[in-house]
């Protein structure tokens, strides 16, 4: 009788996988079928297609009517599949031409009226249908600008089922009207941006706080050396850990961590794009994230709220929205062992690989850690005269909850100080403003890059050990402090490799070509956290 | 005490102490670890008094008129009885044997007699696991204690001189536990040194029990010693007490970080009564954890930053640590003039002698004198008609600057 095929996109993670809808029509008791692995959301996809269509001003065939969604091994779900399953099944009716929407990739869901609603995870599934070889792309209007974000596929934003209908059938496309008011909520936007999708992750949006809230790091009173650590950290993409009693500002210090870092590549901003699409956090009319996110999940959180995870498809966790950016860990010994050791593999590989019911999914989690730690329970450990009362059993015991593997990872630790009155008070004079150590940072970056291209690492901390120490040679003499600190066990070997890298990123900041002795002690305090001497460098403006 | 004989040869396969005292004062002291707390001076002066078999005898015999030794009541014989009568020291013998310990007692030519300093305080005997001589490692020791709950920096500090001091051949003393202590150990058996560990419960007891594999290190690198029979455990009061032992056994005792109240301070004025020497290591003024080395270090405590200065002050003459201090820089060397004269001088350009003699505050003649000296020691240069500041001159400023 009748037959048409349509296209979607189903998301696996945040990768897109090419979905052929088919639509077939048979004489026979009339009926809706649906098959080819949907989930719950997907099978009530039959009857928001049946009213909308039927509110378009189409007729809804009345015969026996089976809709495919190949391949069937695909586990698929969420209401994006809806505009094609409309398409196909008219289609199938002959109510469209089936060839004009053979190659054609549809997202959207629709409403009962049959208005185009918007779904998450738009960027990553035109990036699958482009990379599949489609060029012709129908989305929800409100995710348009997402949309054209992927080069060589033609975007069209549609409002409405009849506005589709319209456009494939040459007809006169009617004007739907826009369905918000000034000053009133868009009912279309519900659900694009889910309350609670980043819930347990802590996702700042900074970006949406407009360039005049952006938190200054000319706000922080004195903070020398963790000033230093923090540029250092966003110079060469080193984990960060900062220990101090509480109201020192270590939670001010780590906010202030992206804005020193350098804006995203055109690459970076689509990756961190299409993971905040998936999990529906990507504010409306803000279609690419050009800043480093910022993600701040709550010491509470789960192991599946930090790398992912969820009823069946796992969605993207804490450390793939801070994807590229900062995953800032405050209180860092009071997260749950389980979820602290499950950052262990996103460190050392850049993604993350979850394992659920509907499948594995490999996300990308590539991003900068900030630990900020209490030195014990009561937060008054080693400070004078403040009186912690806490038994050095439950000191170790608190520090000890941050497990050495985790630690290992961390390449710069700094004690932050409880800030004196006279810093306070601005009697140090400011330190030095975002713009200036970004800047610095820029260009600390750009010179790492310069001496890394042709390999496949762009900063210091991606560098493999072996590289390193064969590679890229210091200025001799220069680790005499280290290899000494190793003889006597101080230093692990892996360590001295990461002093290494540290020692780099402090040669690029102060604009030389290779290590000083100097530089090396300098990575050696701040990965040790014992002081050596070596004077401050950034922060005293 | 007893002379050396055969009596020894009755438990010799089991204590392999060499001479001194014998079987039955090593039975009865042995037995006596179990009966008397360490640092029980009471004991310690019945033990003086009549010695150790006849105090086993008239605490363990009902008939033994026990109530007659001075300060003995009815209540504390009856805690002594209730003790005495679980005791098996032949058992406990076996049992340090089995561990590859033994017993070491006053009186064997292992005991180190400088525990003797402790009165009637000193531990009733040792029981000790691991090979070297007791006295002979004793006697060129030092402790290194500090807080359990230490810092990166009291940790870096307390490894650097465990190691140090095993390089320069001391025997380094602590008491195993974490932080402070488990790091001075680990120094030493990092440099491959020697290392003692003076435990507050039994020696085959792992206390605490994180650090089980180091006190087996240390067991068998080193010696690991404890005044508590076997498989007796630590309480709050023993460490305390262990602590004299520490003080008594080395020569000197460095704190690395030590709060006010702090068990490593105990260790440290135990040592300062004893007449040993008291080391600080200094930490950062703002650290709490640093509080209790300062006000040592601001009594009679010496200040200490390594293991050459703390072999310095405890060991033999010429245990010298190398002098330190800045280099000398050759501008040091000039007078007061000639200095005057070249901090004239500006830091680019040249200028007359005239001028130079203006900003020195000196007459002309004396300037150009000066100048002429400063030329040949290479400071300043000749051109055109002034004087300027050679490159050398330039780039060894900060030393008189201050570095600006």
């Amino acid at each position: 009788m009748g037959f048409a095929r349509a296209c979607s996109v189903a998301l696996v993670g945040v990768e897109g996988v090419v979905v052929e809808v088919q639509a077939d029509l048979e004489a026979g008791v009339a009926a809706f079928t649906l098959v080819g692995l949907p989930d719950k959301s997907l099978v009530e996809s039959r009857d928001r297609v049946r009213a909308a269509v039927v509110n378009s001003g189409a007729e809804w065939p009345q015969k026996k009517l089976t809709v495919g969604l190949s391949p069937a091994s695909v586990p698929k779900g969420g209401s994006g599949f809806d505009l094609a399953v409309a398409c196909a099944v008219l289609g199938a009716a002959e109510r469209i031409d089936p060839a004009s929407i053979d190659d054609v990739v549809m997202i959207g869901e629709l409403g009962l009226d049959g208005r185009v609603r918007p779904v998450r995870g738009v960027l990553p599934a035109v990036l699958a249908a482009a990379d599949a070889g489609y060029r012709q792309v129908v989305v929800p209007e409100q995710t348009a600008g997402e949309a054209a974000l992927v080069p060589g596929v033609s975007v069209l934003g549609v409002r409405s089922l009849r506005q589709l209908i319209a456009v494939l059938c040459d007809e006169p496309v009617p004007d739907e009207q826009r369905p918000h008011e000034e000053g009133r909520p868009d009912p279309m936007l519900a659900g694009l941006m889910v309350p609670g999708a980043g819930l347990g992750t802590g996702l700042a949006r900074g970006s949406a706080a407009g360039e005049g809230g952006r938190p200054d790091l000319a706000d922080v009173a004195g903070q020398g050396r963790p000033r230093k650590a923090l540029e250092i950290a966003a110079a060469g993409g080193h984990h960060l850990l900062l220990t101090g009693p509480p109201g020192a500002g270590k939670t001010m210090l780590a906010e202030r961590m992206p804005a020193i870092l350098p804006p995203l590549t055109r690459q970076e901003s689509l990756e961190v794009t299409a993971v905040h699409s998936v999990a529906g956090i990507l504010p409306p009319g803000e279609p690419l994230v050009s800043r480093a996110p910022y993600c701040a999940p709550h010491h509470s959180a789960t192991m599946q709220s930090l790398v992912g995870g969820g009823n069946g498809l796992p969605r993207p966790g804490a450390v793939s929205l801070a994807h590229r950016g900062i995953l800032f860990l405050d209180e860092a010994p009071e997260f749950s062992v389980k979820a602290l050791d499950g950052l262990r593999q996103p460190l050392e590989s850049g993604h993350v690989v979850v394992a659920r019911s509907a499948g594995v999914v490999r996300l990308p989690a590539r991003f900068l850690m900030v630990l900020a730690a209490n030195p014990c329970p009561c937060g008054r450990h080693t400070l004078s005269g403040a009186g912690c009362e806490c038994p050095p059993s439950a000191v170790r015991r608190y520090q000890a909850r941050l497990s050495g593997p985790l630690l290992d990872r961390v390449d710069l630790r700094v004690a932050v100080e409880p800030v004196t009155r006279e810093d306070l008070m601005g009697r140090g004079g400011r330190g030095e403003s975002t713009e200036t150590v970004a800047a610095r940072v820029l260009e600390a970056r750009v010179r790492a890059a310069e001496r890394l291209a042709g390999t496949p690492w762009t900063t210091n901390s991606e560098v493999p050990g072996h590289e390193l120490r064969t590679r890229l040679a210091v200025a001799p003499g220069a680790l005499m402090v280290a290899e000494r600190d190793m003889e006597r066990g101080l230093l692990t070997a892996r360590g001295l490799d990461r002093v290494l890298r540290v020692a780099w990123t402090v040669a690029d900041l102060r604009g030389a070509g290779r290590p000083e002795a100097s530089d090396v002690v300098t990575a050696l305090e701040l990965r040790s956290g014992i002081p050596r001497g070596v004077p401050l460098g950034a922060g005293a403006a | 005490m007893t002379g050396h004989g055969g009596a020894g040869l009755a438990h010799g396969a089991d204590t392999g102490a060499v001479g001194g005292a014998g079987a039955p004062e090593r039975l009865a002291r042995a037995a006596l670890t179990r009966v008397l707390e360490p640092g029980d001076e009471r004991g310690g002066r019945w033990l003086r008094e009549c010695g150790a078999v006849e105090l086993w005898r008239r605490i363990t015999d009902p008939g033994g008129e026990a109530e007659r030794l001075s300060g003995m009541t009815v209540r504390r014989l009856a805690g002594y009885r209730l003790r005495a009568a679980g005791a098996d020291p032949e058992r406990d013998l076996a049992a340090v044997a089995a561990v590859g310990g033994r017993f070491v007692c006053p009186g064997d030519r292992e005991w180190p007699t400088q525990l003797d300093d402790l009165g009637d305080a000193r531990p009733t005997g040792l029981w000790v696991r691991g090979g070297p001589d007791l006295r002979l490692w004793a006697l060129r020791s030092v402790a290194v204690v500090g807080a359990r709950a230490c810092t990166p920096y009291g940790a870096h500090m307390a490894t650097t001189l465990g190691a140090g001091l095993a390089e320069r051949g001391w025997v380094v003393v602590s008491g195993a536990a974490f932080g402070v202590d488990g790091a001075a150990h680990r120094g030493a058996l990092a440099a491959g040194g020697a290392t003692m560990a003076v435990l507050a419960c039994g020696v085959d007891v792992a206390y605490p029990r994180g650090h089980a594999e180091l006190i087996g290190r240390v067991a068998g690198q080193g010696l690991v010693i404890g005044e508590l029979p076997p498989s007796e455990h630590p309480t709050r009061s023993r460490f305390i007490l262990r602590n004299r032992v520490i003080a008594a056994l080395t020569r000197g005792t460095v704190v690395v970080e030590a709060e006010y109240r702090s068990g490593s301070l105990v260790t440290a004025r135990v040592a300062q009564r004893l007449g040993r020497f008291v080391m600080g290591v200094p930490g950062p003024a703002t650290s709490g954890l640093s509080a209790g080395v300062h006000e040592l270090l601001r009594e009679e405590g010496v200040l200490v930053t390594d293991a050459a200065e703390v072999a310095e002050l405890v060991g033999d003459m010429g245990d010298l640590a190398p002098s330190r201090r800045g280099p000398v820089v050759a501008r040091d060397l000039l007078d007061a003039v000639a200095g005057r004269v070249l901090d004239a001088l500006p830091a680019r350009t040249a200028v007359g002698a005239r001028e130079v003699a203006r900003a020195a505050g000196t007459s002309a003649d004396e300037a150009l004198g000066k100048l002429y000296e400063l030329h040949s020691l290479g400071f300043v240069e000749r051109e055109g008609g002034g004087w300027r500041l050679t490159r050398r001159a330039t780039c060894r400023d900060d030393a008189r600057r201050g570095g600006s």
